[in-house]
């Protein structure tokens, strides 16, 4: 059986390619169907604000690719309501079907993995 | 399962240890590296936080940056490791979570 | 008992050394290493350009020796290393580079790697950030 992976993303969409890199782990994850979940966590929820303009910086468009992460079969999707709340970011207005946590359910999710990579 | 945390950047201007924190169940670990060693500093709210932990956490700092930063008045529940015992401690937990 | 070892920084980062020096103690306590995976940053580590004075660490040297000496699978993600300028003589050649600085010791693949030897290893530790 097939070990999971739980994918934590740290870092805000245009502070470098981190964001960008952690998604890409989880795509190629996916592509070969391996059993995997992302979590946006601090920085990370900024990843998860609608209206984003990315080629104001000339980047590529990182929500068109997030939400491509059903389409690779994954689709357990996490976010932290505290970082949320801390970075004034409406929980009801995301740009991805995010079930939202609290600190109990953050643990209890990273207990649930095999394995888990924090970028 | 329980998860064995590495961190290794200064708790002062950086939020992984607080989130870690946030994050850790009643078994898990955590392995101090790097600059992460300085949330032992005596005297600060990091290293009070770190020992007002619940006795389950273990607390683990990596020998060679305490050294190297001349922290050598550490609580009693932190076990020191070298790369060997950091080795066959990864095999006690089922996963590492490093904080990149 | 089976190690994935992953480097997520650049040979200066304190990380990488302590990357190294975890895998170093990893054989030495009777254990095996599936595959280093260099990804983000850690793709310097893969570069053979990297000078240091005599009296300073070389660590992307002592990587590609350890990765030599111990036969050890060491993957650098292509993506990653692109983007950072890191290129072997194809890639250099494949893309009208005027210059290739991947040590031969390293292979450049993709994440496809890191997501097997997570699979086949029974430990996955990560080093990176500072």
């Amino acid at each position: 059986m097939a070990k999971s992976l739980l994918l934590i993303s740290r870092q805000a969409p245009w502070s470098g390619p981190g964001a960008r890199e952690a998604l890409d782990i989880a795509l190629a994850g996916g592509a070969f169907d391996l059993p995997l979940a992302m979590l946006f966590l601090d920085d990370g929820v900024l990843q998860l604000t609608q209206a984003q303009q990315p080629a104001q910086l000339q980047q590529k468009d990182l929500t068109a690719n997030l939400q491509a992460l059903p389409m690779f079969g994954v689709e357990a999707l996490y976010a932290c309501n505290r970082s949320l709340f801390e970075r004034g970011v409406d929980s009801g207005a995301l740009n991805l079907p995010v079930e939202l946590l609290d600190e109990h359910g953050l643990s209890a999710l990273l207990q649930r993995y095999d394995l888990v990579i924090t970028l | 399962m329980n998860t064995l945390h590495l961190l290794s950047h200064s708790p002062f201007t950086d939020s992984r240890l607080s989130s870690c924190l946030r994050l850790l169940s009643i078994h898990d670990g955590i392995l101090l590296s790097g600059d992460a060693v300085y949330a032992l500093q005596a005297g600060t709210a990091q290293r009070q936080a770190l020992e007002l932990m619940p006795d389950g956490i273990a607390l683990f700092a990596l020998e060679e940056d305490l050294l190297a930063r001349a922290i050598g008045d550490v609580p009693a529940r932190v076990r020191c490791l070298d790369y060997p015992a950091f080795v066959e401690l990864t095999l006690r937990y089922a996963k590492v979570n490093s904080w990149l | 008992m089976k190690f994935a070892i992953a480097l997520f920084a650049p040979p200066h980062a304190p990380s990488a050394r302590r990357a190294l020096r975890f895998a170093q103690a990893v054989l030495a306590g009777g254990h095996e290493i599936t595959r280093l995976f260099f990804y983000q940053d850690g793709v310097h580590s893969g570069s053979h350009n990297v000078v240091t004075p005599q009296d300073e660490l070389d660590l992307s040297a002592e990587w590609r020796e350890f990765v030599r000496e111990q036969q050890l699978d060491g993957v650098i993600c292509i993506a990653a290393a692109l983007r950072r300028g890191v290129l072997s003589s194809e890639e250099a050649e494949r893309h009208s580079r005027p210059a290739a600085n991947l040590a031969p010791d390293w292979e450049l693949s993709g994440l496809g790697q890191l997501h097997e030897a997570m699979q086949l290893a029974d430990r996955t530790i990560c080093f990176g950030g500072h």
